[in-house]
């Protein structure tokens, strides 16, 4: 019976060539993109969830308290002290191992030197994750304070071979390192706190930077991460660890909790110390599109079948006749549905590898067909199932429900109430989805738009920033001199961060007149010495920069606008702040500018004058010069000043650029898949019209035979096609304008919905949809009437 | 065989019923070849529906063999059709996806013939069809007399006690029909009772006894004497 019920599926395929045509290629377009969504997807949904310990990994997250005792800020960091308090106290935490964030530095072998990602870390962050190891074992991997692991592709770099164990490497041009260990490359998606080149002992950190040595409760540039017993109960632990914090430090007001290390990807956004989601609201508007589209190619498939429904209704009532029961006459349409999609999924699998080296730039990630895991198969062959049985069970159903005597006489109706308005239905719901995602792709390419045309409040163009390492730390007024000699920059400045940084905030500050017993307000700081505000190109407001004609400046601070809203002074320059206990001076206010995330409010900030805290110079180049030119006069002089580093030039506005990343995917993949739901459902649209026309040709002979002009029956058979477009119109926009204006409050700044985006994306859609019918319309308008009439 | 008595069917619409069959009442002898004949709308079609289980009547009875056939569910009634009865319709009513042979095996297949068994089945009714060497062939490759004999071969292939038969030439031209005649009374010899609704009193002079109806009665019945001498 399969057999031969494959038999009249891929004969059925075979002579109607354009509706498998539309079917297969609809199908094959609907399954790459889900499948390429998927692993996307997958590739989110399993980061940091590689290793064996996953279940049981957690990570130590600090609430900041706000006002009214509510919690103002929540982030993955903590203190050097917490870690082992805990560990002394809480017998539930298997291993803890306390580390640094990331870091590049340098690390080289003889000449050939590199910048890469080192960490920091105690020797229990073996226990914690299971790296796999090349060369060397976790039992002696961290036991010399003087080592380091390797990962592969870094060890290749140095050394162009992974067996390298004992071999030597230079840290920051300072240190020598016995390489102690090669591990496999971590994976692509491992969270950035994780994902580092090369690991050292945190006794070596200990020996190169003063603040790891120190049990420090007030410094949260640190992450500590444990391995829970399995057997306990992560909400206890978290009340056992407030009691010892809090037993242990009195004025202690941070509450410190364990938080699932994979979970901290996708859902790692707090508001008042409770998760509220993170990305996973994307990863799900992702499936929901994936899914969308596919249900698109699905429903295209149902609108042919039932469509066709009179040529089939004959075999059905022959077979119905011979003694066929409802169920194999089932199993048969389910058959041919699941072979026009294995054949799409082949189909889908060829544009999915020819396409997916561009959705991997797009995005800058690396996605692959696993074609050697079982799971990618069992994934692909469920899909194609799903897929064989949304798409072929209504048509399944419809006809094998036909009558036989009806179906026999010819007696079927393919416009029957039921059906047609089913497929009326169907095909509103599909356009409906498509507009949604044209007026989406158009709020969100606004969305963006409107924030990078937010002022900034600094000049990033023409602006470069290299790493303060090594010899540029001490030679700093050197190289300021030598650059500005060359031409090649306007003014020079360093400062603690770069002009883009995460924030380093502090609450220690008190001002004259403050009506709070503590400040609950988070302040970010950045140090600098002199040229602050005209290299970065900030708009001061009042007072003046940080000068070397007055010595008072040491204890000088120039505070944003938004701190000086938070002091409240009127006359703020000459007035004084206290912060940890000292006193300082502002002498100069400038316009709040964007350091942070550009959809939100910053942090107020205040600039100290402070020559040792180095990190970053930025320059302004000369734009008398050409880039190029710049450039290799900065690198030259750099190279001389500091030739055991490499010189690493950034411009700040691609770093700027980046800041909108992650809405930037978003607008690529809605538009990218709004566009192939509008494809996909237009092809339908296609099939359906052709076959209208088909069974119309007859009436079509007629009418012309008897006078009817060729736009009287072009606008006969586009007419019903445009009235389903416009209730789809009617639907989606009310409904695209809800859930845009949800998704436009997540952000403080935000655009406004425009009216007059409403009428292009419906215009739009009516227009492509009316170009698809009137395609076919006017090929059947235009054929000779004796050839239809004779034909019948 | 067939005992059909006060058969009633009525179909109902909006606005209208039409009473299709209104007490009909028939008996058939096995091995017989009954005709029935009658203007279009006098409701011949609807009872050879009836008779083949493709439609159910409002009231009466249809005995089959002492068999009550009107009290079986829609699964039973599948069952015996696919068991015991044939069809052969004007239009042929094949499936133009398969060929020749695959139309002849498909009823072997949904009674579940083994496949060896089949294949002999059907390639021995293709040669008392004589259309051997159409077997490879789909439907819309043959004259309209030779889809008729390969929809003759599909309603016979399972051997079947009753062949119902709906204007069987009324698509063919006169040397096709004469030859579709001829073969379902080739096949009545063999034993086969043959009912058969036609328009044609020239197709109905091959049957045994002919049943006029009219507006849901039989209003006559007559004994074809040449061919009952035959028969005796």
């Amino acid at each position: 019976m399969f057999k031969l019920n494959l038999k009249i599926a891929l004969r059925n395929l075979w002579k109607n060539k354009t509706s498998s045509f539309i079917n297969v290629i609809g199908l094959a377009i609907g399954l790459a993109a889900c499948l390429m969504l998927l692993l996307y997807v997958t590739y989110e949904w399993n980061f940091d969830k590689q290793g064996k310990n996953t279940e049981n990994l957690y990570t130590i997250m600090t609430n900041i308290p706000g006002d009214n005792g509510k919690i103002s800020n929540t982030f993955e960091g903590s203190t050097t002290a917490l870690g082992p308090l805990l560990k002394e106290e809480i017998p539930e935490i298997k291993h803890l191992a306390r580390m640094n964030y990331l870091k590049k530095a340098l690390i080289a072998v003889e000449e050939n030197s590199f910048k890469k990602l080192g960490k920091f870390a105690e020797p229990e962050i073996l226990k914690l994750f299971d790296y796999q190891y090349i060369v060397g074992n976790a039992a002696t991997a961290m036991q010399n304070p003087k080592s380091v692991i390797l990962t592969e592709s870094t060890a290749k770099v140095l050394f162009g071979s992974t067996q390298v164990l004992n071999r030597v490497v230079k840290y920051q041009d300072t240190e020598d390192l016995t390489v102690s260990a090669v591990i496999k490359d971590l994976p692509d998606n491992t969270s950035a706190t994780l994902k580092f080149d090369f690991l050292m002992p945190w006794a070596f950190y200990e020996m190169v930077d003063a603040s790891a040595k120190e049990l420090n409760w007030g410094n949260f540039s640190f992450v500590t991460m444990v391995l829970l017993d399995p057997n306990a109960d992560a909400t206890k632990v978290n009340q056992k660890i407030d009691k010892v914090v809090k037993a242990h430090l009195e004025q202690a007001n941070q509450p410190y909790f364990l938080y699932q290390l994979s979970k901290l990807h996708l859902y790692g956004k707090f508001e008042n110390g409770v998760n509220v989601g993170g990305d996973i609201e994307q990863i799900y508007l992702f499936v929901a599109l994936a899914f969308g589209i596919l249900m698109i190619a699905c429903i295209n498939f149902m609108n042919m079948a039932t469509a066709k429904s009179e040529k089939r209704a004959k075999e059905v009532g022959i077979k119905k006749t011979i003694g066929a029961n409802r169920i194999s006459l089932i199993m048969q349409f389910l058959t041919e549905s699941m072979v026009l999609t294995f054949i799409a999924v082949i189909v889908a699998i060829a544009l999915l590898e020819i396409f997916l080296p561009t959705f991997n730039d797009l995005l800058n990630i690396k996605l692959s067909i696993g074609y050697f895991s079982a799971s990618s198969w069992m994934w692909i062959l469920g899909i194609v199932f799903l897929t064989g049985i949304i798409a072929g069970s209504y048509p399944a159903f419809y006809l094998s429900a036909f009558n036989p005597i009806q179906t026999l006489k010819r007696r079927i109706k393919s416009n029957g109430i039921l059906a047609i308005n089913l497929r009326q239905v169907l095909v509103v719901g599909q356009f409906c989805f498509a507009i949604v995602l044209i007026i989406s792709t158009m709020v969100i390419y606004r969305q963006i738009q409107f924030i990078k045309n937010r002022p900034m409040g600094v000049d990033v163009n023409a602006l470069v920033e290299v790493p303060q390492d090594g010899e540029l730390k001490t030679k700093f007024e050197v190289v300021k001199s030598q650059l500005l000699k060359s031409g090649s920059v306007t003014a020079v400045s360093q400062s603690s961060v770069g002009l883009s940084h995460r924030g380093q905030n502090f609450m220690d500050v008190k001002w004259e007149g403050m009506a709070k017993p503590v400040n609950t307000q988070l302040f970010n700081q950045v140090a600098t010495t002199y040229d602050f505000i005209k290299t970065n190109g900030i708009k001061l407001k009042e007072g003046r920069d940080f000068s070397k004609n007055f010595a008072s400046d040491s204890a000088g601070i120039l505070i944003s606008a938004a701190a000086l809203k938070v002091f409240g002074y009127t006359n703020p320059i000459g007035k004084t702040v206290t912060i940890f206990d000292d006193k300082y001076t502002i002498v100069g206010v400038f316009d709040d500018y964007v350091w942070d995330s550009p959809y939100k409010s910053n942090n107020p900030v205040i600039v100290f004058f402070d020559p040792n805290r180095t990190g970053t110079i930025t320059m302004r180049l000369n734009e008398a010069n050409s880039i190029a030119q710049n450039i290799a006069t900065i690198t030259e002089i750099t190279k001389q000043l500091n030739p055991a580093y490499p010189t690493e030039i950034k411009f700040l506005n691609s770093i700027y650029l980046e800041k909108y990343n992650s809405e930037k995917t978003l607008g690529i993949l809605s538009n990218l898949f709004g566009g192939l739901a509008i494809f996909v459902s237009c092809l339908g649209l296609y099939g359906l019209v052709a076959y209208s026309a088909e069974q119309r040709t007859k009436e079509f002979g007629v009418r012309k035979v008897l006078g009817a002009s060729l736009f009287n029956l072009m606008q006969l058979l586009s007419l019903s096609f445009v009235k389903m477009i416009t209730v789809s119109i009617i639907i989606s926009v009310p409904l695209s304008y809800y859930l845009m204006n949800e998704w436009l409050t997540k952000f403080e700044f935000h655009t406004e919905i425009t009216w007059w985006i409403i009428p292009i994306a419906g215009l739009g859609t009516l227009m492509m949809a009316l170009i698809t019918v009137s395609f076919q319309a006017y090929k059947s308008a235009k054929a000779n009437p004796v050839d239809a009439l004779k034909y019948e | 065989m067939i005992k059909i008595e006060n058969l009633e069917k009525v179909y109902k619409t909006e606005e209208i019923e039409t009473t299709a069959l209104n007490g009909i009442n028939l008996h058939v002898k096995e091995g017989e070849f009954v005709s029935i004949m009658g203007p279009s709308g006098c409701g011949k079609s609807t009872l050879l529906n009836v008779m083949g289980l493709l439609d159910k009547p409002e009231s009466g009875s249809y005995k089959f063999i002492e068999t009550e056939l009107l009290t079986l569910n829609d699964r039973e009634r599948s069952n015996f059709r696919k068991r015991n009865m044939g069809f052969v319709f004007q239009n042929f009513n094949l499936i133009d996806e398969l060929t020749v042979f695959e139309n002849i095996e498909l009823p072997l297949i949904y009674n579940k013939v083994p496949a060896g068994e089949r294949k002999k089945l059907v390639n021995e009714i293709i040669g008392r069809m004589n259309i051997v060497n159409r077997s490879g062939h789909f439907p819309q490759q043959l004259s309209g007399g030779q889809q008729q004999r390969v929809a003759v071969a599909r309603a016979l292939v399972t051997k079947p006690k009753l062949v119902l038969a709906d204007e069987p030439t009324g698509n063919l031209d006169s040397t096709h029909g004469n030859e579709v005649m001829e073969l379902l009374c080739e096949l009545n010899e063999t034993g086969t009772t043959i009912v058969m609704v036609t328009h044609s009193s020239h197709d109905a002079s091959f049957s045994n006894r002919i049943i006029n109806l009219k507006d849901g009665h039989v209003i006559s019945e007559k004994i074809n004497k040449g061919r009952t001498e035959e028969l005796i």
